[in-house]
């Protein structure tokens, strides 16, 4: 079954892994050496309009459908998976004030989300998967609330401009608002030195008796849970399209060392021994796009698809990860040296079985959802 | 500021089959692509729009998938574009082609400026831009590197001839053909995409202009070309010479007079 895509999709396709060979994919190896991007790169995105492509046409975006998203992330993963999580971070964050926000907030945020990157910080060293371990506080003042507390290992923190920040309004009450790095009692923190995405700046923020105004609440005061669980189903779909970018990279890279390098006077392509690695590298990436496939179709349609999210990442992360450290062995010495890009291709598939919540979470979640099908 | 580019659709890649009786380039159901030097006279001419204003309007020849071509040049930033397609067409020759596109600018009519890419990377023949300029009568400059704007009446052009660069100014209107080194074309922005298919694109046939049959199509090209063919792979083996400068000296002249070059 192969997509059909509308011909504005396929420009879009097009363009995309055009602009992904040769912008993003020379400099990805000097982005794991220097953790960084180049300097006028994220410039340059936001200039080709890399920010618009799902933010509806009534905010002066180009309106594109979670489904052709998602297989753009994966073109472009193939060339920089740390690009891929940039623009993943931004995406999910707009979706969570398209889906959650006020038309007030909409009309007022929306249309600088074209050239102003967004980001979602929900993790604080308290708590990450376990969402009710957060210590960050929103407390009622008149006409609006006071938000006071620390955010760590952000997607795009640091780079990012507008932020939507999970908080606890109440003991047990989770509520989320968007703030801005220009409101006073704001400021960034560090970035994390990590070691796979290396890209990609994943950094932390305080707010310090940061005033927002009522109408910069997302949904209502204790829906904070479901926004963030729609939040990481919508980066999951994305992320499931990262990985099998990543996977589709390795592939590309092992096959063709496995056509160039001999041993005993043959291809190393033609062993068998070779053959099964690359095979399985190739199957790993087709499972994994398949399913980060059917939750975008899901998610187009209107159809749950929180299952199917939390399935691309949980099977593709891991995925991910054996696919790179075969393709790595079909490299043998050279896979293992940092003048190549195996290794860091592997570290930046090991992100993924963590971001976005841990393969560990994904697999109860899956589990859950199987057994109330069967509750008497 | 009216302007056209002529672009064409060349074969988006090295697969390419050829009618076994004409010898000509088989392009229906060929994947195809934007002739990479088109893209910079679409850039030119939407950098001089910037400037001075006016449109930039595409024309192309060439089967329906063309259409796709133009929508990538209106995703650019051109504001409308025709196609030229019609079974009557088949076969023009370079000498053909500027014809029907030179009737093709007269019925578009108001023409400032008309922008080639400096040839087609198909068969870099870099001959339609001056064919056209000699059927319309107009002054022309090929390889420009830089395209200036001097008043409503004229622009500068750089030349790049190699060795040497020349500056003329042209009368308008006027026929240039655009260099690579001209600019840095942009990419195609999302928002754009979705735009270029509500741009006007007209097609028109043989019908819709007033052509003389017997200078259209195979009647009207006297290229003949008697012979396609797909030149052999060849491949090359390389020998490293030894570190040392002397050494690799004398390794280097022992090569050259085994190869009976010295």
């Amino acid at each position: 079954m192969e997509r059909q895509w509308t011909e504005p999709e396929q420009m879009l396709l097009r363009m995309a892994a055009k602009y992904t060979d040769a912008e993003l994919a020379p400099y990805d190896l000097e982005m794991a050496h220097t953790n960084r991007y180049p300097d006028g790169l994220v410039e340059k995105l936001i200039q080709t309009g890399f920010l618009t492509v799902m933010l509806p046409t009534e905010y002066g975006g180009a309106g594109f459908g979670p489904e052709v998203t998602a297989a753009m992330i994966e073109r472009i993963a193939k060339g920089s998976a740390s690009v891929a999580a940039t623009l993943e971070g931004h995406y999910k964050s707009v979706d969570a004030i398209l889906k959650y926000g006020t038309d007030a907030l909409k009309k007022a945020l929306l249309p600088q989300a074209t050239h102003r990157i967004f980001a979602f910080g929900m993790t604080e060293s308290t708590g990450g998967s376990n969402p009710m371990g957060i210590q960050s506080t929103a407390k009622r003042v008149a006409g609006g609330w006071l938000l006071n507390g620390n955010k760590v290992m952000i997607t795009n923190g640091t780079l990012a401009e507008v932020y939507c920040v999970l908080v606890k309004t109440g003991e047990q009450e989770l509520s989320v608002f968007v703030v801005d790095n220009s409101m006073p009692g704001f400021s960034f923190g560090k970035r994390e030195d990590f070691i796979g995405l290396r890209g990609t700046p994943i950094g932390e923020i305080f707010l310090s008796d940061v005033r927002v105004d009522d109408d910069h609440l997302l949904g209502r005061v204790g829906q904070g849970g479901a926004i963030g669980d729609h939040a990481h189903d919508d980066a999951r779909i994305l992320m499931g399209a990262v990985l099998s970018g990543i996977m589709q990279h390795a592939l590309s890279l092992a096959a063709k060392y496995a056509n160039e390098r001999t041993a005993l006077g043959t291809p190393i392509g033609q062993m068998q021994a070779i053959q099964r690695k690359l095979a399985d590298i190739k199957i790993n990436q087709e499972t994994t796009q398949l399913l980060w496939e059917r939750a975008a179709y899901a998610k187009a349609q209107g159809q749950p698809y929180s299952e199917l999210a939390a399935m691309a990442k949980a099977h593709g992360s891991r995925a991910a990860v054996a696919a790179c450290d075969d393709a790595l062995q079909v490299y043998a010495g050279y896979g293992y040296s940092n003048d190549y890009p195996l290794a860091h291709l592997m570290l930046d598939a090991r992100a993924l079985e963590i971001a976005e919540g841990t393969v560990e979470k994904m697999r109860t979640a899956i589990a859950q959802a199987e057994l109330k099908k069967e509750e008497a | 500021m009216k302007i056209v580019v002529c672009i064409k659709q060349v074969p988006g890649s090295n697969r390419v089959s050829f009618d076994p009786i004409t010898h000509n380039l088989v392009r229906e159901g060929m994947a195809g692509r934007m002739n990479p030097f088109d893209e910079n006279a679409i850039e030119a001419a939407v950098r001089l729009r910037e400037q001075v204003g006016g449109e930039v309007v595409l024309l192309s020849m060439g089967p329906d998938a063309t259409k796709e071509t133009l929508h990538d040049g209106m995703a650019m930033g051109a504001d409308s574009a025709y196609l030229l397609s019609s079974r009557a067409f088949a076969g023009s020759d370079t000498l053909a082609t500027g014809y029907i596109l030179a009737q093709a600018i007269r019925k578009i009519g108001a023409i400032d400026l008309i922008l080639f890419g400096r040839q087609a990377v198909d068969a870099d023949t870099g001959q339609v831009g001056p064919i056209v300029a000699t059927e319309l009568d107009l002054p022309q400059a090929t390889f420009a590197e830089k395209i200036q704007p001097l008043d409503a009446q004229h622009v500068v052009v750089n030349r790049d001839l190699g060795a040497v660069t020349q500056t003329v100014q042209l009368t308008l209107p006027a026929v240039i053909t655009v260099r690579a080194e001209a600019n840095q074309p942009r990419y195609e922005s999302p928002v754009a995409i979705q735009q270029s298919l509500t741009k006007p694109l007209t097609t028109w046939t043989d019908q819709d202009l007033t052509l003389d049959a017997s200078r259209i199509g195979q009647a009207g090209s006297p290229t003949i070309v008697r012979k396609v063919y797909a030149p052999e792979p060849t491949t090359r083996a390389a020998k490293p010479l030894p570190q040392d400068p002397k050494e690799a000296a004398k390794a280097l002249l022992d090569i050259l007079q085994a190869q009976g070059l010295l």
